[in-house]
């Protein structure tokens, strides 16, 4: 059984060899391939070669498509800082007043800052992996990229002090979200993760999720999956309980879970929707390989005989982790074979 | 402090985040003859620390402290600096200047700017070099500025060694008269040692005195 078998037989909830592993891992990938994390997000031979070449190593069910969290808001015009060794920044909002949001293109993805980076990393992975592993492109959700076009303060400010207005942002950058998503997927990307650490709870209460998100994934997903997206996939990180009861109305197929909800609670909340998780994503950086495989054991002991379960992280792995840290996932789902 | 109960309901408006409600409560309250010091401490500042609880546990959310901070600031922008002495034009002389930053690895800056205007309106050039600043940058910024001292704001107990390195930095530049003063919710319960440091402000009326006791001795 390939990957790409494994993931989709457990997707829709059927017996594979074992659990597919699938931990988010982007930036750690390109320090074992011989890069600095520039390379990797302004390369696109560098990050495809780095996810396969980390693959190689571990032994995961995926490859991502996926440089860092600013390629959105950089097509849009934001300024970015880059560092060798760190993710780029965005520098400074791009608008103040949000009325200046009309003055904005919509970004070519073919054409505008590291899109094309990222969509020729995906033609790139697809090549290489076929139909033997999922390729998952992933895009920034319309909150976080409102987050960083008018600074994060800003967008919560105006979330109260005028709401109408940041629903106009909101449909600018669900329209971002949508083009560069859909320019994935023409790229050959299998299916999208779509993050937004902006919608999480820790952030804006429930109902701004379900007023200002819901509708929005909503769309994304349905859109997506009719241009032939595989899974429809949402990754929020944080405390997410009072929000995963909204994800089957957003066409959610897949959610990302953080380890602050365990798996049963992940269940739980979610009814049949599968989930990836919820290892501690500082346990790679800070732990050892025993306790994690310890860890990952107890992740897949809680998962009882559900299918519909990717181990995984509940978030990214950070940079600075050693992937000798992550291949104890793979031993865990191998030892504890369904 | 019960003399006025109606601190309480400044509390409550800063928590829950309204801004003209909390200015029309601060300028009541001074109204009624309650100090600019009573109203930052036991208002303001007291009205931050009670979301304590928000940062750690499952209720953390940022838009409602956010918005208290917003509550909070509006408060001293509008009110507070109305019955603060007018920042006067001062001279660039190193006992009147200092050099202010939030410490690397910290983002808050609330406390910072309740110093900022304190000191300012008391007559000291105050140069705010932002926050997430790193030890580096805080002494390269003072001998650049020729300021006297460096006030180094600090909310994460994390950001102590960062904090210890600035009197090492300036050591090692040769500059030890430069005094280094630390104030923040971090690091009220530590000492001068602990962060290697010439003082410890328990808030920012403790800087105001600790200036003046410098100058009257000098
Ligand atoms: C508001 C707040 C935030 C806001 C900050 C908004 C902003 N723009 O500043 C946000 C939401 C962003 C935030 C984030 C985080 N926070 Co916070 N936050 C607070 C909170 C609720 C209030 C702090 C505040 O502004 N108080 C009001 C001001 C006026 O008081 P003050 O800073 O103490 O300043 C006074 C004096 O100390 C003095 N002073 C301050 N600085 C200086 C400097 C000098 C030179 C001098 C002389 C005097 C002085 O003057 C002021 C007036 O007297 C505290 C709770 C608490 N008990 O303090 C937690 C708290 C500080 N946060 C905490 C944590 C853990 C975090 C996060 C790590 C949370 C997370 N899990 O992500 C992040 C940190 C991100 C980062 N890298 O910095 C912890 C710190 C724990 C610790 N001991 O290390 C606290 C104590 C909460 C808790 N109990 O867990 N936070």
């Amino acid at each position: 059984m390939n990957s790409y078998e494994r993931v989709l037989n457990s997707l829709k909830k059927k017996q594979t060899d074992r659990v597919p592993v699938v931990p988010e891992v982007f930036g750690v990938t390109a320090k074992a391939a011989g890069y600095s994390i520039y390379d990797y997000v302004t390369s696109p031979s560098r990050l495809a070669e780095s996810q396969l070449h980390a693959r190689r190593l571990i032994g995961h069910d995926m490859v991502f498509a996926f440089a860092d969290l600013s390629v959105e808001s950089e097509a849009i015009g934001c300024e970015l800082e880059y560092k060798e060794e760190a993710y780029p920044v965005v520098r400074k909002p791009l608008i103040e007043n949000l009325k200046e949001i009309h003055t904005l293109d919509l970004p070519d993805p073919q054409k505008d800052g590291r899109m094309p980076v990222v969509i020729e990393a995906t033609t790139r992975l697809r090549d290489v992996v076929a139909d033997t592993c999922i390729v998952a492109a992933c895009v920034m959700g319309p909150m976080s990229i409102a987050g960083q076009l008018i600074g994060l303060e800003g967008l919560l400010y105006h979330i109260v002090d005028s709401p109408d207005e940041v629903d106009k942002v909101l449909d600018y950058t669900e329209e971002v979200t949508r083009s560069y998503g859909n320019a994935l997927l023409q790229a050959g990307a299998h299916c999208h993760i779509i993050f937004d650490p902006v919608a999480s709870p820790m952030v804006v209460p429930r109902d701004v999720f379900r007023r200002l998100e819901l509708p929005r994934l909503k769309r994304l997903f349905r859109e997506f999956k009719e241009k032939g997206s595989l899974v429809s996939w949402l990754s929020i990180a944080g405390n997410t309980k009072n929000i995963l009861p909204f994800y089957r109305d957003a066409n959610v197929e897949l959610a990302t879970v953080d380890y602050t909800v365990s798996i049963p609670e992940a269940f739980d909340l979610l009814g049949d929707i599968a989930v990836n998780g919820n290892l501690r994503p500082f346990s790679f950086v800070s732990s050892s390989p025993e306790k994690i495989k310890e860890e990952a054991k107890k992740c897949l002991k809680e998962r009882g005989n559900r299918w519909g379960y990717l181990l995984g992280s509940g978030c990214e792995v950070p940079i600075e982790a050693e992937l000798d840290n992550i291949k104890p996932l793979v031993e865990a789902s191998l030892e504890f074979s369904p | 402090m019960k003399k006025y109960p109606e601190i309480d309901e400044l509390i409550q408006a800063i928590v829950q985040g309204e801004a003209h409600l909390s200015v029309n409560l601060a300028e009541a309250l001074i109204a009624k003859g309650l100090t600019i010091e009573s109203i930052i401490q036991d208002g303001l500042t007291a009205a931050l620390q009670s979301l304590n609880a928000k940062c750690t546990n499952e209720e953390f959310n940022l838009l409602e402290i956010v918005l208290a901070g917003r509550a909070m600031m509006a408060v001293m922008d509008n009110v507070i600096i109305r019955y603060l002495p007018p920042a006067r034009a001062t001279e660039s002389v190193p006992e009147k200047t200092l050099v202010l930053g939030t410490i690397e690895g910290d983002i808050h800056e609330l406390g910072k700017h309740v110093v900022k205007m304190l000191l300012r309106s008391s007559g000291y050039r105050v140069i705010d070099i932002g926050k997430d600043i790193r030890p580096e940058e805080f002494v390269e910024r003072a001998i650049q500025q020729d300021a006297g001292y460096i006030g180094v704001s600090s909310l994460l107990t994390t950001t102590i060694p960062s904090i210890r390195r600035i009197k090492e930095l300036l050591n090692k530049a040769g500059r030890p008269d430069i005094k280094v003063i630390a104030g923040g919710g971090a690091i009220q319960q530590t000492s001068r040692d602990d962060l290697n440091v010439d003082f410890v402000a328990q808030s920012a009326f403790d800087i105001l005195n600790y200036l003046k006791n410098l100058q009257d001795e000098g």
